[in-house]
């Protein structure tokens, strides 16, 4: 027969052809190794499918430590500086390709939670107007904490997102290239959803603004957020070291600033304004923010601090850092504190005592979490202090 | 209105209409484009000769979750067809050997694209100035993630459930040994991501893929299913469905450009540059994998060619930004001439210098030498005689100690690489366009294969500076070389490559490579 099908033959369905693969297949497997990057390290016991997917698809050549390539870039920049460079970041690793995501996200798991939530957000949402839920807010609370501070939040979290784009350019490592990615989607995802819930309010409630000019405004020119805007633009544009970024945006400033926000503000504070929407979203930034915590501490403790060759240096490195970033979110923080004197004070919830004890937890996880483990020393009690002193 | 008058009227509306309320993707979406704001050090990292428009929209209009709900149903379809019907008809092991060799290659270098695919949408990302636009790469960069572990997932399925493992296991190690892979790190990584962004913008959206996706990955299914291979178009048919967005990625940073006065000035020289290089790859590389990589043929490369690139793309599609001032690229005619001969001439290097690949080659049968001089006259006498030659001196059995690359050197056919392509090509031996230009700069001598390639040297020789194979290889022995890129299988002796897909045929070891004694030379030392 003819060697040139046509007409859509298959050679899997078609008698004539599959009668020839077969007879051309050999009898036994010629490779007894199955197991594809059988070569490498596994995290855990077995090398397992998110390792098979990821691991080792960055061809970095191998003076890019973890690279598996050889030699130098076939194309660079516009006056040669090369494509990939281990001058992009002043931390130093043995292996760029070693940070694994702990709960083993590739893409097909990340997308499929992703697509659950927003599934269970559209039949929440159904429910909650069905219900008549928004009845119970209270109006303050909705129309000027929600529509505007809420909204005004949502910079934030919409310029860190931004923050990633150049990482994801350059950072040195697969796993950390997809990592980045998605901890970035899922901060634009936050901003986006801040959004939702103020459509949302506008479909319920008539003279809702959804539009963005009232907290864009509130972000860019008011005093509530004047220091997180400094803080973001600078991690977001003045920041050339992705590793720098990286560690501005998820070991300091987010854990503090954006945990107050979210889980202490709006989380904890919601429900006393008869407000169970807001709870809704925060829920989910913090989901994203505990996964991204997995992530990053990884890149940075399980990896860069814990590396045989250069751990001392990263961890003395992250400290240089964290004196860096540390003074400019406590500003972000003690700016923010004015936001409670717009709105009407619960006596246990939003006095003086309840927010030192909302800042107390914050920064005990963040010293637990973030700080401990680079023996980063600060006087906790002292930055709160100076945070609550921007209480009006 | 005011607080208590909007509760009011709240809590009235609910008395009269319950009806279950949600919001929509595009009502987020629409106010994207306003959830930037200006600050004095707002600018890209990444530098570009282009301004782009600060308006600029996209057409796909996703928000992250929609993103996320949409790849998912696909994922399920798609994953759902390998892990069930497929495997359960054993379809892996239902792939004619020459084809199941090819997904080798195919699947892993289409990875690394989509790969640096990755950073490009990156930078992409962060050049763009309106949320929009920024917004359309950033689902890219997603996808190009999805893509990365897709082509993963077919090197991985035909590596678990497959007839021939070696390869299909280890590619991302042992890929670096072989004369395809620089050549492919061009096109694929560094010129997605190492340049003006703009300039990577076109190389990746405007060429690679509203161009080359179209055979890369749509044609390829049609071959692929001919074949027996079910798996591929299962996998690839679903990357392109996101392809189309990143064509409209490509569509858009024309349109958020075409006003600034830098696009008339550099624009077509830009894509002409883009097309060239990806051309110089892809054309040749692409037809050698259809074509001398199958058993059962489709079409021959030329009509797939002319019909993809040249109509489709180069008519069309370039057509239509037209009104932006783009044209067809001059180099277009020169890669036309490429897309008859080009895959032929490479496949006689590639298979001369076999023992470097991580999958195994064959040489064209009688019957395939038939359909190609049907198809390509005056074939045979160009190539047909050659492999009888090889064939007759014992190519394929490890006891002939014969080598193809010896025919090479015995009849003073020197290969060279392409300093800027980094593609292999013997000027004294060839029916396509090459001809050896060498040009000498800081102690170092450079072989060009064509004038576009030598030109973009000429303007800056600082971006091509890479080391070739047979500079990094000079004076070692065959075998070291395959051994220390790992290119061989479990057993620590035998080849992954191999000269033959015979299934009776007895497969080369290291020893049978060592006992030539064939020592790398750099031809342009030579010169």
């Amino acid at each position: 027969m003819s060697i040139e099908v046509s007409g859509g033959r298959r050679g899997l369905t078609d008698p004539a052809l599959a009668a020839i693969i077969l007879a051309a297949v050999p009898d036994q497997p010629l490779e007894t190794q199955r197991k594809m990057n059988y070569f490498m390290t596994p995290r855990g016991k077995r090398i397992n499918e998110y390792e098979v997917l990821c691991c080792y698809t960055q061809p970095t050549p191998d003076w890019i430590p973890g690279g598996l390539d050889w030699g130098d870039w076939t194309q660079k920049f516009h006056g040669g500086r090369p494509s990939w460079s281990n001058e992009s970041t002043e931390m130093r690793s043995s292996d760029w390709l070693k940070h694994r995501d702990p709960a083993f996200r590739w893409h097909a798991l990340y997308v499929k939670d992703k697509a659950e939530e927003w599934r269970y957000t559209d039949r929440f949402l159904r429910a909650y107007s069905a219900d008549g839920h928004v009845r119970s807010m209270d109006p303050v609370w909705r129309d000027e904490v929600l529509g505007d501070y809420l909204g005004a939040f949502g910079f934030s979290e919409y310029g860190l997102f931004n923050s990633h784009s150049s990482v994801v350019r350059d950072c040195l490592g697969d796993t950390l290239r997809m990592s980045s990615a998605m901890i970035g989607l899922d901060k634009v995802d936050n901003a986006q959803m801040i959004q939702m819930e103020r459509t949302f309010l506008a479909k319920l409630v008539p003279g809702f603004p959804e539009a963005t000019d009232i907290p864009k405004n509130e972000w860019t020119k008011g005093t509530i957020f004047k220091g997180s805007r400094e803080v973001v633009q600078q991690i977001w544009q003045e920041t050339y070291d992705w590793n720098e970024i990286l560690f501005s945006g998820h070991m300091v400033y987010d854990p503090l600033f954006g945990q107050f926000v979210r889980r202490e503000f709006f989380g904890r504070l919601s429900s006393y304004y008869g407000d169970s929407l807001t709870p809704f979203f925060i829920n989910q930034m913090q989901l994203y923010f505990s996964q991204t915590k997995g992530i990053t501490t990884d890149m940075f403790h399980t990896c860069l601090a814990a590396d045989g060759r250069f751990g001392a240096y990263n961890t003395r490195l992250m400290q240089v850092w964290a004196n860096k970033w540390l003074p400019r979110t406590i500003t972000a923080l003690k700016d923010f504190m004015g936001i409670f004197s717009k709105i009407p004070e619960i006596k246990g919830v939003s006095d003086k005592p309840a927010i030192e004890a909302a800042l107390n937890r914050v920064f005990d996880d963040w010293k637990h979490d973030f700080a401990d483990p680079i023996g980063y020393k600060t006087d906790t009690a002292a930055l709160i202090k100076t945070v609550l002193s921007g209480l009006k | 209105m005011a607080i208590s008058a909007a509760t009011k009227a709240a809590t009235d509306a609910l008395a009269v209409n319950r009806a279950p309320v949600s919001v929509g993707a595009q009502e987020v979406h629409r106010w994207m484009q306003s959830f930037t704001w200006d600050f004095e050090k707002n600018r890209t990292k990444y530098s570009t000769k282009y301004k782009m428009a600060n308006d600029t929209k996209e057409q796909f209009k996703l928000i992250a979750k929609e993103y996320a709900r949409m790849e998912s149903v696909k994922d399920e379809r798609q994953f759902g067809s390998l892990q069930d019907v497929l495997t359960r008809v054993d379809a892996a092991n239902r792939v004619h050997p020459k084809w199941n060799e090819s997904m080798k290659v195919i699947s892993n270098f289409l990875e690394v694209g989509e790969y640096n695919a990755i950073a490009a949408t990156g930078m992409l990302w962060d050049s763009a100035t309106a949320p929009e636009q920024k917004n359309g790469y950033l689902g890219q960069v997603l996808d190009e993630i999805r893509h990365t572990n897709q082509c993963g997932y077919i090197n991985y399925y035909f590596a678990k459930q497959g007839q021939d493992a070696a390869g299909h296991n280890d590619a991302r190690r042992t890929r670096a040994i072989g004369p395809l892979w620089k050549g492919m790190k061009r096109v694929f990584s560094d010129g997605f991501i190492s340049g003006d962004a703009v300039e990577c913008s076109i190389n990746l959206q405007l060429v690679g893929e509203a161009c080359f996706t179209n055979p890369l990955i749509v044609a390829v299914t049609e071959w692929a299913s001919a074949n027996g291979d079910e798996m591929t178009p299962t996998v690839f048919l679903s990357i392109e469905t996101d392809e189309l967005r990143h064509m409209a990625n490509g569509y858009q940073t024309v349109v958020s450009i075409a006003n600034d006065a830098a696009a008339s000035k550099y624009l077509n020289t830009d894509l002409n540059n883009a097309f060239w290089t990806q051309q110089k790859y892809f054309t040749p590389v692409l037809g050698m994998m259809f074509e001398y990589g199958s058993h059962f043929k489709v079409e021959p490369w030329v009509k797939t060619w002319n019909r993809w690139v040249y109509e489709d793309w180069g008519g069309i599609w370039i057509g239509r930004l037209g009104k932006y001032g783009v044209k067809s690229p001059a180099s277009l005619r020169d890669a036309k001439k490429d897309a008859y001969w080009a895959h032929h001439d490479l496949f006689l290097i590639a298979y001369a210098l076999w023992p470097t690949g991580f999958f195994r080659l064959t040489l064209p049968t009688a019957q395939e030498a038939e359909w190609y001089e049907a198809n390509y006259p005056g074939w045979y006498d160009m190539y047909g005689k050659v492999y009888d030659e090889w064939r007759a001196r014992g190519c394929e059995d490890p006891n002939s100690g014969f080598l193809p690359l010896q025919w090479f050197i015995e009849n003073n056919h020197p290969i060279y690489i392409d300093r800027v392509s980094q593609v292999p090509f013997c000027p004294s031996y060839c029916k396509g366009a090459s001809t050896l230009r060498v040009l000498e700069f800081n102690g170092k001598k450079h072989s060009f294969s064509d004038q576009w390639g030598e030109r973009m040297w000429l303007s800056e020789p600082e971006r091509y500076e890479c080391q070739n194979i047979f500079e990094q290889y000079e004076g070692r022995e065959l075998s070291e070389v395959i051994a220390e890129g790992h290119g061989l299988r479990s057993d620590g002796k035998t080849l992954i490559s191999q000269p033959h897909t015979n299934k009776d045929g007895k497969m080369w070891t290291l020893d049978d490579i060592k006992k030539i004694n064939c020592v790398f030379s750099d031809p342009l030392k030579a010169l």
